[in-house]
Formats: structure tokens, sequence, C-alpha cells
């Protein structure tokens, strides 16, 4: 299976530098579970980032700082448990669910559309989204970016097909009409919506976050 | 490594040409990666004040930079150059250099530390249900909108309180409660309120 959509590389080298907030940062992360083309230009920008550490100027650290860390070498090493998922669930998402993606406790939006609110964070939310195949999402727009991951199964819309590892960016003038289209299974969905916060429109934002735009 | 570290300069915001130059006048970046390895082979000491020499201060260079204040950025070096000794045998120098793996070591923690700080535990369950808009609202969202806004105009004063709060503040349930000095109870109560009042006039049930 290839994935053939993926996210813009400055979001890809943004994720290398740590500058995504939580929910950007899951959903780059899961991507990068399906796409080793993605996870190479993840890696080469951390090398950059690698290669400005060996030339920064260097800030000298308390007189101490050594003596204090080697003291801490014999300390037993502290338990970190690695998640395992039973499912295939990518990792980075286990990780922030605490569980499989199987185990997740869907909210129904309607017969055949299912939700679960995961993040809502600085005018970013971030939730799974499951349709069953031939759900029509129906059309809509955006008013900040809609970033989408297919996690299983696929979907269509004006700019394509979408199966597991796509990535969708849809910028604010996309107006779509996504159409679950997986063979037997559910599509589904990680999401995140931005709607940057302005505070001089405080009903505007209420309004769209209530949506999720 | 002393005179090197006795040229150091306070860090600026971007590498410069002469740290380049004054970086390969030192130590070639192969050398750091078999540091790393001595350091996982045979748990040497000296090998790892080596690099503790070279990269701590960097880390803490580039820690600060991110706006991490200069206490927590030294607390966050000596951190990372503790997972490298842990980590030292995971190290693979085919796949990237030793400073490119104490680049995303340091990045990682920066993060977690971020999270720790700004993000409490959260509980889906205290998410407001999302409407999706779908074919299966039966309503357009220009309707909704105006629907919303005036029953959102129309909150009681102690529900829209805790709404914008809530929305805007960026501040937990539990800071807002102890800043209103009401029980958290209280708060997420008045929440629910509000939003089954902004669900209710939308005729969005339930």
């Amino acid at each position: 299976m290839t994935v053939r959509h993926h996210p813009e590389e400055d979001l890809l080298l943004a994720h290398a530098a740590g500058a995504l907030d939580e929910s950007m940062a899951l959903i780059v992360a899961t991507h990068l579970c399906f796409c080793a083309q993605c996870r190479a230009t993840v890696a080469l920008a951390e090398k950059v980032g690698g290669t400005l550490l060996d030339v920064i100027a260097p800030a000298p650290l308390a007189p101490d700082a050594l003596a204090r860390t080697l003291a801490q070498l014999d300390a037993p090493m502290p338990e970190q448990a690695r998640p395992v998922s039973n499912d295939n669930t990518p990792l980075p998402l286990r990780r922030f669910l605490g569980r499989d993606l199987s185990q997740v406790g869907w909210r129904k939006m309607g017969p055949k559309l299912a939700y679960v609110p995961l993040t809502r964070r600085g005018g970013v939310s971030m939730r799974l989204l499951r349709g069953a195949p031939g759900t029509d999402v129906g059309r809509h727009g955006h008013k900040g970016m809609e970033y989408t991951l297919v996690l299983a199964g696929g979907f269509t819309d004006v700019t394509g097909s979408y199966g597991p590892g796509d990535f969708q960016t849809a910028s604010p003038d996309l107006r779509h009409n996504p159409i679950a289209d997986g063979d037997d299974s559910d599509c589904i969905n990680l999401a995140v919506t931005t709607a940057p916060l302005r505070f001089e429109s405080v009903v505007q934002k209420i309004v769209g976050k209530l949506f999720g735009f | 490594m002393m005179a090197h570290a006795a040229s150091v300069a306070k860090p600026g915001f971007f590498p410069r040409p002469p740290a380049v130059v004054r970086l390969r006048m030192t130590r070639p970046a192969d050398s750091m990666d078999q540091l790393v390895r001595q350091v996982a082979e045979r748990r040497d000491r000296a090998a790892f004040e080596a690099l503790f020499a070279h990269f701590a201060p960097r880390l803490k260079s580039y820690l600060m930079r991110l706006g991490v204040t200069p206490q927590q950025a030294e607390e966050l070096a000596q951190e990372a150059m503790l997972l490298l000794w842990r980590k030292a045998a995971l190290f693979d120098p085919a796949k990237a250099s030793a400073a490119t793996w104490m680049f995303t070591i340091a990045r990682n923690l920066r993060i977690d530390a971020v999270r720790r700080e700004s993000r409490p535990p959260l509980d889906p369950a205290d998410f407001v249900p999302e409407a999706e808009e779908n074919a299966e609202d039966g309503f357009s969202r220009g309707q909704s909108e105006v629907a919303l806004r005036h029953a959102l105009s129309t909150l009681p004063p102690d529900q829209a309180q805790i709404v914008n709060l809530s929305f805007f503040s960026s501040k937990p349930h539990s800071q807002i409660a102890t800043e209103l000095g009401i029980p958290l109870g209280t708060v997420k109560s008045r929440l629910r309120l509000a939003m089954t009042r902004l669900r209710g006039a939308m005729g969005d049930m339930p």
C-alpha cells in the first residue's frame, strides 16, 4: 500500500524542529508511521537540527553541572513502558489515546457517522472521525486549516482518493464533499482543524469551535 | 576543550560563520560518534565527560533559544546527557550523527516539558460534544450561526463567563474555578447548562 498524499514539507520540517503543537505533532507523527518517504524528510530535517546544534554558540553550564550529572549515572533507570498495540494502532496515537483504536468510545453523530473528541486548545481541535462505507459527510468549507489523516478505509472528494496513511491538507478556500468509500471497512480519520483565535470576534470563534471549524 | 570553552561567547540568535570554523578546528563529528560508542560498549565515563563538555553547553544554548529559561535549559541539558548515558546502546551512527541524536533527544525533552506545564490531564468526557456539519443536520450554517449568536448573547452572565474563560483563557477548568472562587463542579455544570442551551437554540439535539 503506497501513501499518495503527504503533509507539506514545511509541516514536516516544523515537526522535526519540535515547533508543532501537540495535535499537529500527533497527526504528523502518525502519518510518519505509514510513510517512509516523509520519515526520510524528517530524518533529513533532524540532521539539519543536529548540524545547527554542533555549530551553536555554547552556553556554559554551572560549574557543578557535570558533577551533578555524573552522580546520577548509576541511579537505576526509570522504567519506560513502550506502548504496545494489539490492533496495529500507530504507536504515537496509541501513546496519546492510552488505548488501541479499537478500544475508543465512539459518539454517534448519526446512523453512519461517529467521532471522538481528543483535544481542543488554542483554537486547534483534534478528533477521530468514523464513517461507514458510503457515508456522505456533506459539502463543507473551512474557516481555518483542516488536516485529515486516514487511519483505515478511505474517502474520496474533489481533490482525489485517500487511503490509509494518506494526509489531506484542506485550506480555507477548499469546499469539498468527502464520501467514505472503503470496500468493507469503516473510514477512520484523525482530523485536526485550526481556527486562529481573535478575541475581538468572540461569537464567530465560538460558532466555529462548536462546529469544529 | 578547555580552550574552546574559554572562547565561548553568549549565545546569539543564529550560528555565525566563526562558529563553523571553530567547530572544524575542534573535534570532528565522527569522534563524537566514537565517544558515544565507547559509552555504550564500556560505560566509559571519560568518554561521557568529553561528550558532556561538547554537547551540554550547546543543548543549553539551543533550549534557551526556544524560550526555555536558563535554569530549565540547564536542567534539560543535563537530563539529555543522562539519556545519552542510558540509551547509548540504541545510538546508530549509520542513521544519524551523535549531534543529530542529541538534537532529537533535547527537542523531545523540551516538548515533554512544555506539555507537562501547559496541559492538564485531559478527560475526553470534559469536552463539549462537537457537531460536525453534515448532510443530516438539515439546517444551513448561516441559520445556525445566527441562532447561536443569539443564544450566546442571551446566556445568563455566569454561564457566559465560564464559556468565555473555557474557550479563550487556555486555563484548565480547575484553575478557572480557583480564580473565580467557585467549586469545580459549578464551573462544569454552568458549562453543561450553557452548552445545552446553545445546542437547543440551534435545534441540534441532544
